[in-house]
């Protein structure tokens, strides 16, 4: 449940964010300092993280969308 | 013979004009002034002209590799600036001037204005580093506020996804020269920053392709200045070429030198971000795996020692103990077993020594002529009863009043008093009698008369 919980926490997240979580969470894995049972779960949080990055890289609509100016949508 | 004045010909006159000339005057120089007799010679390509102000003339010459790079068709009457050197035109025998750049006055009107903003915005901070944003390292969503029609788009749109492709780019289209260009970016500006909750753009792109300082002009207005300064979301410049330099730049948290530099300045090279990210997994497991190892080790360690290897000893100790309890138990309890068989055997003779059941059958015949004996004497109270009762009936029966009048008597009673009449003075004239004969009979009289014997 907590498993499921976090990852649905970790698609909503944005990719600036998701890259900062994963920071730090290498940084702490790296300083060695958690006990294992928080270890693999950072391990796993990081893993879910990268996923997630990735997939966010993979999207490349390249379509130019264009913003319609207010007025002109309210006047009509 | 010596003071006989040395007489030059035409053309060494003119060679020291020119020697003078090009020892006393300035190599390069700008003149002001107003174009007359413009002429552009059809074949050559080749430019004749003058300048003149209000008391002189300059006569002018641009070649034809100049005139190339002129960005407005000169005609007579505009205000200029022409720069070039003066030279003696010897065939002609005049001094002109060779113009290698021809700009329209007002353009150094741009310029003074350029940098009178310049002054004045950077004296009210518009351009200070403390109120630059920082631009968002991986922007998603971009906001373009350019031309639709101009080449910056497609420049700003592949720089960008060259790089980083993922990011979705949003077009909002402005004129970026002409007549209230400026307001149209500005408001444009205020708009998507109103408009962000929904839009939420983590980065603006301002800009257009080159062009004349005129067509640039819209990028140093102060209405388009002051709206980048207040934008809440980050602003990048991209105007121009690489040598234009605007107002818009130096407000702006962020300056692309063109267009096509937009990408290099708003978005991370995406192959640099996916090479990082692998890094971090490697480090991520690589790090694990190892404190995996470590704690394995540990756990290794640990199974070795004797409580691991024979787990089962504690157990097996206090298997022994319950046996032990177990076999003292049963053997106790058998004990008691045979205490008690011994006590029943004991208890089980003395009762047959007793013999109940000849005692029994003694009893039950003392038993019986107890129960014939009390039948015959309840028989006999009965019977004497009996005979004392029929006489008394008998005795009672004579007593009753109501059996006299079986016999022809009768009671009278007063109605008055309901007193049975004995006397006379029992009664009055008048008095109402009630004579009961048998079997209950009522009569009612009236005391008509009463007679003394």
């Amino acid at each position: 449940m907590a498993d499921k919980k976090q990852n649905n926490n970790i698609s909503k997240l944005s990719f600036e964010q998701a890259i900062k979580d994963l920071t730090s969470i290498v940084s702490k894995i790296e300083q060695g300092q958690i006990p294992l049972q928080d270890s693999l779960e950072q391990y796993e949080r990081g893993m879910a993280l990268i996923k997630h990055c990735r997939g966010i890289l993979q999207q490349a609509e390249k379509r130019i969308e264009k913003i319609a100016t207010e007025e002109k949508s309210e006047d009509r | 013979m010596q003071n006989k004045a040395r007489i030059y010909t035409v053309s060494q006159v003119n060679l020291l004009v020119k020697v003078a000339l090009e020892e006393r005057l300035p190599s390069r120089l700008t003149v002001r002034g107003e174009i007359s007799d413009w002429k552009l010679h059809k074949e050559s390509g080749h430019c004749y002209f003058s300048l003149k102000d209000e008391d002189g003339v300059l006569p002018c010459v641009m070649w034809a590799s100049s005139f190339r790079g002129v960005k407005f068709a000169p005609e007579d009457g505009m205000a200029v600036l022409a720069t070039g050197h003066i030279d003696v035109y010897m065939a002609g025998g005049k001094y002109q001037l060779y113009v290698d750049k021809l700009e329209l006055e007002g353009v150094g009107a741009l310029q003074l204005a350029f940098e009178q903003m310049v002054r004045k915005l950077a004296a009210e901070g518009l351009f200070d580093e403390a109120h630059k944003k920082p631009l968002p390292a991986y922007p998603m969503r971009i906001g373009i506020l350019t031309s639709e029609s101009g080449a910056a788009i497609e420049d700003i749109k592949d720089s960008i996804w060259n790089r980083w492709p993922c990011a979705r780019l949003f077009l909002y289209p402005v004129p970026v020269q002409g007549e209230g260009a400026a307001q149209k970016i500005a408001a444009a500006l205020r708009d998507v920053n109103r408009r962000n909750k929904k839009l939420s753009l983590d980065v603006l792109i301002v800009g257009r392709g080159g062009g004349s300082p005129e067509d640039l002009w819209a990028f140093n207005e102060e209405v388009l200045a002051r709206a980048i300064y207040d934008s809440k979301i980050p602003v990048i410049s991209a105007v121009g070429h690489e040598i234009d330099t605007t107002i818009a730049d130096f407000v702006a948290d962020a300056r692309a030198s063109t267009p096509t530099k937009a990408g290099v300045v708003a978005v991370p090279d995406i192959r640099e971000v996916l090479s990082e990210l692998a890094n971090k997994e490697n480090r991520l497991a690589h790090k694990t795996k190892g404190q995996l190892e470590l704690v394995w080790q540990k756990l290794q360690t640990l199974l070795a020692s004797s409580v691991f290897r024979n787990p089962l000893l504690p157990v097996h100790n206090r298997e022994q103990e319950i046996d032990d309890l177990q076999t003292a138990m049963r053997s106790s309890v058998r004990e008691l077993l045979a205490q008690a068989q011994r006590k029943l055997s004991e208890s089980y003779e003395q009762v047959r020594k007793i013999e109940p059941h000849r005692l029994l059958g003694r009893k039950m015949v003392e038993l019986n002529n107890w129960q014939n004996l009390a039948n015959s004497g309840i028989k006999g109270i009965i019977n004497n009863c009996r005979m004392k009762l029929t006489a008394a009936a008998n005795r009672l029966g004579a007593l009753n009043p109501k059996s006299v009048l079986e016999r022809g008597f009768s009671i009278t009673t007063s109605k008055k008093t309901g007193l049975i009449v004995r006397s006379l003075s029992d009664i009055e004239i008048g008095d109402l009698l009630i004579t009961e004969l048998v079997r209950e009979n009522l009569i009612e009289s009236k005391v008509t008369n009463k007679v003394k014997r």
